[in-house]
């Protein structure tokens, strides 16, 4: 999502490339499995999709955030930044 | 924001469905991107310059498995159950068409079973339990029970009111917001539509202004009857006619308002229809036409009741205030009666009736449901046969149950292999009730299809001789609800057993050996639970019918004192035809009896007051010389022709019977009752005797000349009561009643006497015309409903019982194959291994019996009051159906038992 809310548009390889790229190769996840997670987001209607076509000229679905996935987005890295906050307090306290 | 989650979730749900139904669109894209996302991967890798073929490996692995992905991604849709649910369902109906002998069993006995169930419901809903189709029928109340009906003139009578009272409860009360009444009973005319010259039978129903707006029932096309048509005697001839008779009668004619009725000599306008659902307020009842109450003198027979205050022939009907309860509304109510009546000029008050006042109470009931005889007849039969075809139900339930655990035997390998590839055992549960769901769901349809056959065909017995009882028993949401109901609980009842018991194995155990030896003793236990419990039921049931069907016999059997063999009996509508009540009527009444007896085939003709079921008149009399003894003896008077003992063959025991010597001017004369003969002249001949009524000034009015044998009046099973005849050449009056003896076929006799009627005049209306064994048939449906049904269920319930021991037999009897083999190899004969397998199935119907006779004891003790002639512990009944039940279970024993003897010893040695 976060991917999404910086680029606008991609469609899902790119979106798997951008993920590779950002986390630098740390992040090593299954790329098809971003599958199951986007067809969970479209039925929550985070994110819409639509059909485009690529550079290398092939049909591709794009994916692009709504309004309500924005706001999840916003209140997940919330979530997502007191846990990590939370561990990091715990690990510095040992 | 409560709203806003609403709103985000229907939205979700929408899009949930939306995939859903676009699913091969969904696949179709996903599958594609996935491609896309592979080729794109596969084409990376190959610029890093590895081959072809490693590349495609690479990108897969990076990528994942694509099968699971698409798995993965459904579940993300969450229809999985929906998914789960078709597929159970689809292998359900596999299965049911992989045995069809199983299920051809199952789905009759459900279908009959459910149907049953659901027919006798329709009844009840439409008798007893569907609400008034008026506005808020919860808040109104009925003065009395309404179950009399007529016209009386009692004091004091809190059943049937007068015209002036119920203006007097309307004004004076303060706690009704509109009170209404109805005559008490449909008043059965013969009119005309304007402009048709065929006279037609019409139900007159005669309301009050108010009856309409208290009901709160809107006219759908012109206007209903309002206080306003309902102000002077004889005012302005409106009528409102109901939505079925215009719809058959003026086949919808849109131009309905601009026709005219004429019925009697007055010619009334159509001023509105009702709704199709207002049936009127009496259950089984539905009028054609409502009519004021001012208007009464103006239609046939002409009633005269508009300003008598002492004409009670009316229902009263009331909407309570908002806020005042049923009970506040019945103490203002008594006391009004006490004062109204207390203030009528005309009321006869004696110190003694003025005592009978005093104790006197009018008691208020819901109109919630309508009011009716037809529940207060019915309800009680009804209930009796609900419970029969539950027991019914039951029963086929447990044989299901039983074929469903035999099945699930054979199955057991199967599903112990599924368990051991990691299903779970909720989910086989889930699998094995879904299958027992698609049975029933299919046994139900059958069943609603057979149910809205049934319930017609009972209305048409309920109805019996009387003109087709107007009931309405649609399959509507209340009877759908109740059969889904019946229909769920009966899958629940038969499949959640055998489905625990199938999944509940050992794995090792199952596997090892496909008949399933470990569990099959408990599986055994089971099923031979379940037939016992059938025993049981089935001799409650047979030995209800057994009660239910001597107690018929019993009432057939009884003497009705009149011949009711060879003779018909007909209405003869003379006040619809214009007749006055005087001298013309009489004449007439003659021409058409001498007109009658003259046809070849005809032995005698009279009309009469009534014949048998149809009501009476009574009076009280006084004897003369007992003025005081015996006043106020009430007495079932009949005003008949000549012929009538003829015609009806009731044997005259002394004296004779009138003669054309009996005229208006001779003296008056009367033929007395047996009964009447023995308790009022209880010395010496009655004959000569004389007696009156209307006083005791008139005890010596009618001379008895004859003594004629008792006849039953209005029920076969009331006792013996006092009643004589008087000629009606001495009592001229409308009498309703025809009565012809013939010889040869009734129905060719019939046409040629109604002929006959209409040479003498062809505007006589005449009607339900029927022999008097129907009419003495008609009287006791109710009876004959429940013997009929109740026998039919027993025999049913006998059936699926021999079915249940049969298919336990022939299992236990497969199961023991190697074993009997055995027997056989050391030396068993074939008659010892017959008596082996019988004997098992005469062990669990006597074990059956044993629980079944208290149970039947109990529950006859239950319908006592519907019996005639015998008591509720009837021994026959009881010994016929245990008889019955061991002759069957011997014969369901019998033949697995034949098919065990014949076994091979060797053959089945060599199996095991």
């Amino acid at each position: 999502m976060k991917t999404l809310a910086r680029s606008g548009e991609l469609h899902g390889f790119e979106i798997a490339h951008s993920i590779q790229s950002s986390s630098q190769g740390v992040l090593q996840i299954e790329e098809g499995s971003l599958y199951p997670a986007l067809q969970r987001m479209l039925i929550k209607g985070w994110v819409t999709a639509r059909w485009g076509t690529t550079a290398g000229n092939r049909r591709a679905r794009y994916y692009q955030l709504t309004a309500a996935g924005r706001k999840q987005l916003v209140m997940e890295m919330s979530q997502f930044e007191r846990v990590i906050g939370a561990i990091a307090r715990v690990i510095e306290a040992n | 924001m409560e709203r806003n989650v609403a709103m985000n979730w229907l939205q979700e749900l929408a899009r949930r469905l939306k995939m859903l139904i676009h699913r091969r669109q969904f696949d179709a894209y996903l599958k594609e991107e996935m491609r896309l996302h592979l080729d794109l991967l596969q084409e990376e890798k190959l610029k890093f310059g590895v081959n072809a073929a490693y590349a495609k490996v690479a990108a897969r692995r990076q990528f994942g498995n694509e099968t699971a992905l698409l798995e993965k991604s459904h579940l993300a849709l969450g229809w999985e159950w929906l998914e789960n649910l078709l597929q159970d369902a689809n292998y359900g109906v596999r299965a049911m068409l992989r045995s069809p002998g199983i299920t051809v069993v199952a789905l009759l006995s459900l279908a009959l079973g459910i149907g049953a169930n659901t027919a006798i419901f329709s009844l009840i809903d439409a008798v007893m339990l569907r609400s008034l189709p008026v506005k808020d029928p919860s808040r109104l109340v009925l003065f009395g029970n309404g179950l009399d009906w007529g016209i009386s003139d009692g004091f004091p009578n809190t059943l049937l009111y007068s015209y002036p009272f119920y203006r007097e409860v309307q004004k004076r009360n303060q706690v009704f917001s509109e009170v209404a009444a109805a005559f008490s009973m449909p008043d059965r005319v013969h009119g005309f539509v304007e402009g048709q010259s065929e006279a037609e039978a019409m139900n007159v129903q005669l309301v009050s202004g108010t009856y309409f707006p208290l009901l709160g029932v809107e006219a759908v096309l012109g206007r209903t009857l309002s206080e306003e048509d309902d102000q002077t005697e004889g005012g302005p001839p409106v009528a409102m006619i109901s939505y079925a008779w215009w719809a058959g009668s003026l086949a919808r004619d849109p131009a309905v308002l601009n026709r005219k009725l004429k019925i009697g000599p007055t010619i009334f306008s159509i001023v509105g229809v009702a709704p199709p659902e207002f049936f009127g307020t009496k259950v089984g009842e539905s009028p054609d036409i409502w009519i004021p109450l001012s208007l009464q003198k103006e239609i046939p027979p002409g009633w005269n009741g508009y300003d008598d205050q002492m004409f009670e022939s009316l229902h009263l009907m009331a909407r309570l205030k908002p806020g005042v309860t049923i009970t506040e509304a019945n103490a203002n109510a008594n006391l009004l009666f006490q004062q109204i009546l207390r203030g009528f000029s005309k009321a006869p008050l004696s110190q003694e009736n003025l005592n009978k006042l005093d104790k006197t109470h009018v008691d208020l009931n819901s109109m919630a449901t309508g009011f009716s005889r037809l529940r207060w007849q019915f309800s009680e039969p009804l209930k009796v046969l609900m419970v029969v075809v539950g027991l019914v139900l039951l029963i086929a339930c447990a044989n299901i149950a039983n074929l469903l655990l035999v099945r699930s035997t054979a199955r057991a390998r199967e599903l112990a292999i599924r368990q051991a590839l990691g299903a779970g055992r909720a989910r086989l549960i889930r699998q094995l009730l879904t299958e027992s769901l698609v049975l029933a769901l299919t046994g139900g349809a059958l069943g609603i299809l057979f149910a809205s056959v049934a319930s017609r065909f009972l209305v048409r017995i309920i109805s019996g001789h009387r003109n087709t009882l107007r009931l309405d028993t649609p399959i509507d949401t209340h009877l759908l609800v109740f059969s889904l109901g019946v229909t769920l609980a009966t899958a629940l009842l038969f499949g959640a057993l055998p489905a625990f018991r199938a999944t509940g194995f050992h794995l090792s155990g199952s596997l090892k050996d496909g008949r399933g030896q470990g569990s099959s003793s408990s599986k055994g236990r089971l099923a031979r639970a379940l037939v016992v419990s059938q025993v049981a039921l089935s001799l409650v049931l047979l030995v209800g019918a057994g009660l239910f069907v001597r107690s018929l016999m019993n009432l057939i059997h009884i003497d009705t004192g009149f011949n009711k063999e060879n003779v018909i009996r007909m209405h003869i509508d003379a006040s619809s035809a214009g007749y006055p009540e005087d001298d013309r009527l009489m004449r007439m009444y003659r021409a058409v009896e001498d007109r009658v007896r003259s046809l070849p085939g005809v032995r005698a003709a009279s009309f009469a007051g009534f014949t048998f079921n149809e009501g009476t008149w009574n009076n009280s009399i006084w004897v003369q010389g007992y003025l005081d003894g015996h006043r106020d003896q009430d007495v079932h008077h009949n005003a008949v022709g000549t012929g009538y003992f003829t015609a009806m063959g009731i044997p005259i025991l002394a004296g004779r019977p009138f003669g054309p010597e009996d005229t208006t001017n001779s003296p008056k004369v009367g033929v007395i009752g047996e009964t009447m003969a023995r308790t009022m002249f209880p010395s010496g001949s009655p004959l000569g005797r004389h007696y009156g009524r209307g006083g005791p000034e008139h005890a010596d009015d009618i001379e008895v000349i004859g003594v004629a044998k008792d006849v039953k009046y209005n029920s076969l099973d009331e006792d013996q009561q006092p009643g004589d005849y008087l000629p009606y050449s001495q009592n001229p009056r409308y009498l309703d009643d025809f009565a012809v003896r013939h010889s040869g076929d009734s129905a060719t006799i019939a046409s040629a006497v109604r002929q006959a009627i209409h040479e003498v005049d062809p505007a006589l209306p005449v009607s339900e015309v029927m022999t008097m064994d129907q009419v003495v048939t008609g009287s006791i449906i109710n009876q004959r409903l429940v013997a009929q049904l109740s026998g039919f269920f027993g025999v049913l319930a006998l059936f699926l019982t021999c079915i249940g021991i049969y298919g336990l037999m022939s299992y236990t009897v497969a199961r023991r194959t190697s074993e009997i083999g055995l027997r056989m190899a050391l030396g068993a004969e074939r008659s010892n291994v017959v008596w082996l397998v019988v004997r098992e199935s005469l062990w669990l119907v006597g074990l059956g019996l044993a629980i079944g006779v208290p149970a039947a004891l109990a529950g006859n003790q239950l319908v006592a009051s519907m019996l005639y002639g015998l008591r509720a512990n009837d021994s026959l009944s009881l010994v016929a159906g245990v008889g019955l039940l061991l002759a069957v279970a011997a014969l369901a024993g019998y033949l697995p038992a034949r098919r065990a003897s014949l076994v091979d010893p060797m053959g089945s040695l060599r199996y095991e």
